[in-house]
């Protein structure tokens, strides 16, 4: 799967997890390496929504590897998450 | 007025704070701002030498931190001479140098260590604390040693938590071709806080260092901005004490010749010291809330504004509580770092590793983990004499309110992100109206208020006194104040 279908894929799951009051996301509005918390898209609880999301769809295990929050806090930081992880 | 309030954005502000001229007069604007606050002396040596030297800004910190730390002891000793307490000095640096270092190696060896300690490092943390604790409680009352291990006692409760996120950044592989000297800066730091890590650690607080005149310029900026709000919030403090509580005499009561609603403390009505009709009472919980939140901003801001002007441009403490709209909203606005600390070191660690198949019982112990756990075990461990003294009889007694705080805490934090992340994703409505807001507003403002009751530390006023008030703020009894 290439970084382009995993940015598909997580922009339509980050629709379902996005603040009420954020505007509508739409594919390729959104920069890669702005911060959905700061940006307003999500709030800081979302985060774990998102370590589900890699949990379920990337089978990205954080136990031994820790979690650091700031890794999950751009579009960019979480597909180099994905690739980082499926290619170790 | 937001573009007052942003005046730290200003391009051409940024410009000329780094300017000679400009560096100068934020000396100034520093040695004004932090005349009110006490034991802040080592900032603006601080601020004057890291701007002068940016490339040495953590090993100037560092040194600070030493001095920092001296200092703590001295206040500890009831501001004894130094060379009275210089022997203990020396002997609480060269042992808590020792357990750092330690640490610091751990951290950085972290991919060679076994297995388990690899994936529960805190737990296994907090493991050697409390044996190191049990040994220490073996030495006999009034030796040296016995002195030393108050002190010991007394300065790892602020150590553990600066280890602990030392450790996740050794998890995350970020120590690896760093040295101890690096992390001096922030195991001792020289820009205060309490035994929460404001600024977290290694991690957060690298990726926020100014690299750039222009970074620090606005970094220095948006410090100053804090300060100026925590004098801003000082002098409030002091007019609620004079015109709200009437048990001071600022400025403000003395202009409106000595008028003063007499609103009673919390802890005075739940000691019984004073009477309080009913709906004195409601505003006495009110004005609590109040009260604390400036109070922790005050200090925040401090802290937080300290370290912006040393260049690492973090997040503030505090920011508008008040305003929030859901409880879990507040509790991310009230108290941001104790907040990381309880979501990076028991939330994520729990969340990561109990019910993966079952995301309600999953949030929900992760969130009891953080909010009910985590909140008592740093409250205990904050009782320093006590716990250097194993007195789990006297601990007991004191942490019960503050448990049931807790137990209610986390139960409101779960159901409030319950129902945060039912919101999520749903259709776009209008955005609530002003009542809507100033509705949710009042329901989080009063469950603060009320779980407040049990938050308060008050020797001799233990779980049912707190009950008992509750009753007589709904009608149903006296609680030790009449109307």
């Amino acid at each position: 799967m290439s970084r382009d279908a995993h940015k598909a894929d997580l922009i339509r799951f980050l629709r379902t997890i996005q603040r009420l009051d954020a505007p509508a996301l739409e594919d390729g509005a959104l920069d890669e390496h702005t911060s959905l918390v700061d940006s307003g898209l999500i709030d800081s609880l979302a985060v774990i929504q998102i370590v589900s999301y890699l949990e379920e769809a990337h089978g990205i295990d954080f136990r031994t590897a820790g979690l650091d929050p700031e890794n999950l806090r751009t579009v960019a930081g979480i597909l180099d998450l994905i690739q980082l992880r499926r290619a170790g | 007025m937001k573009r007052v309030l942003q005046l730290h954005e200003s391009e051409r502000l940024i410009a000329f704070a780094q300017r000679a001229l400009g560096k100068l007069l934020i000396w100034v604007a520093v040695a004004v701002l932090l005349t009110p606050f006490k034991h802040t002396e080592a900032v603006l040596p601080a601020v004057i030498l890291t701007t002068l030297f940016p490339a040495r800004r953590r090993a100037l910190l560092s040194l600070a931190g030493l001095y920092v730390l001296a200092d703590m002891v001295l206040r500890r000793d009831d501001g004894q001479a130094w060379s009275a307490v210089l022997g203990t000095l020396i002997g609480a640096a060269a042992v808590l140098a020792l357990i750092s270092f330690l640490l610091f190696r751990v951290a950085r060896s972290f991919e060679r260590l076994p297995a388990p300690v690899r994936r529960h490092p805190l737990l296994w943390l907090h493991l050697a604390f409390w044996c190191l604790a049990a040994a220490l409680w073996r030495t006999p009352e009034g030796t040296v040693a016995w002195r030393l291990q108050l002190l010991v006692f007394g300065l790892l409760p602020f150590l553990i938590w600066r280890a602990s996120f030392l450790l996740l950044s050794g998890q995350r592989g970020k120590v690896a071709g760093t040295c101890f000297r690096d992390h001096l800066f922030y195991l001792w730091p020289a820009f205060g806080g309490t035994d929460v890590p404001i600024g977290k650690g290694f991690d957060y607080l690298t990726r926020h260092e100014a690299q750039t005149g222009a970074e620090l310029g606005r970094s220095q900026l948006a410090g100053l901005k804090l300060l100026v709000l925590a004098c801003l919030w000082f002098v409030s403090l002091e007019a609620m004490g004079g015109v709200v509580h009437g048990v001071s005499d600022d400025g403000l009561r003395r202009a409106l010749g000595g008028f003063s609603l007499h609103v009673p403390h919390i802890e005075r009505l739940l000691r019984g010291e004073v009477s309080a009709s009913v709906p004195m009472a409601w505003l006495a919980l009110y004005v609590e809330l109040v009260r604390v939140c400036l109070s922790l901003a005050v200090t925040g801001h401090v802290v937080v504004g300290s370290l912006r002007l040393l260049g690492f441009n973090v997040f503030r403490n505090t920011y508008k509580p008040l305003l929030a709209e859901s409880i879990v909203d507040f509790w991310n606005r009230f108290y941001y770092y104790f907040k990381e600390l309880l979501v990076e070191l028991w939330f994520y660690p729990t969340y990561l590793s109990t019910f993966r198949k079952h995301p309600r019982l999953r949030t929900g112990a992760a969130v009891f983990a953080a909010a009910f756990v985590g909140n008592m075990y740093y409250h205990v461990l904050r009782d320093r004499d006590l716990v250097a003294r194993a007195d789990l009889d006297t601990l007991l007694r004191l942490h019960a309110p503050r448990a049931f705080y807790c137990l209610l805490l986390a139960t409101g934090v779960f159901l409030s992100m319950l129902r945060q992340q039912s919101l999520r994703g749903a259709p776009r409505e209008a955005p609530p109206s002003g009542f809507v807001r100033l509705r949710r507003m009042a329901g989080v403002w009063t469950f603060f208020a009320l779980i407040h009751v049990w938050a308060v530390t008050i020797p001799g006023s233990g779980l049912a006194d707190r009950f008992d008030f509750l009753l007589f703020l709904l009608g149903m009894g006296e609680a030790g104040v009449q109307p």
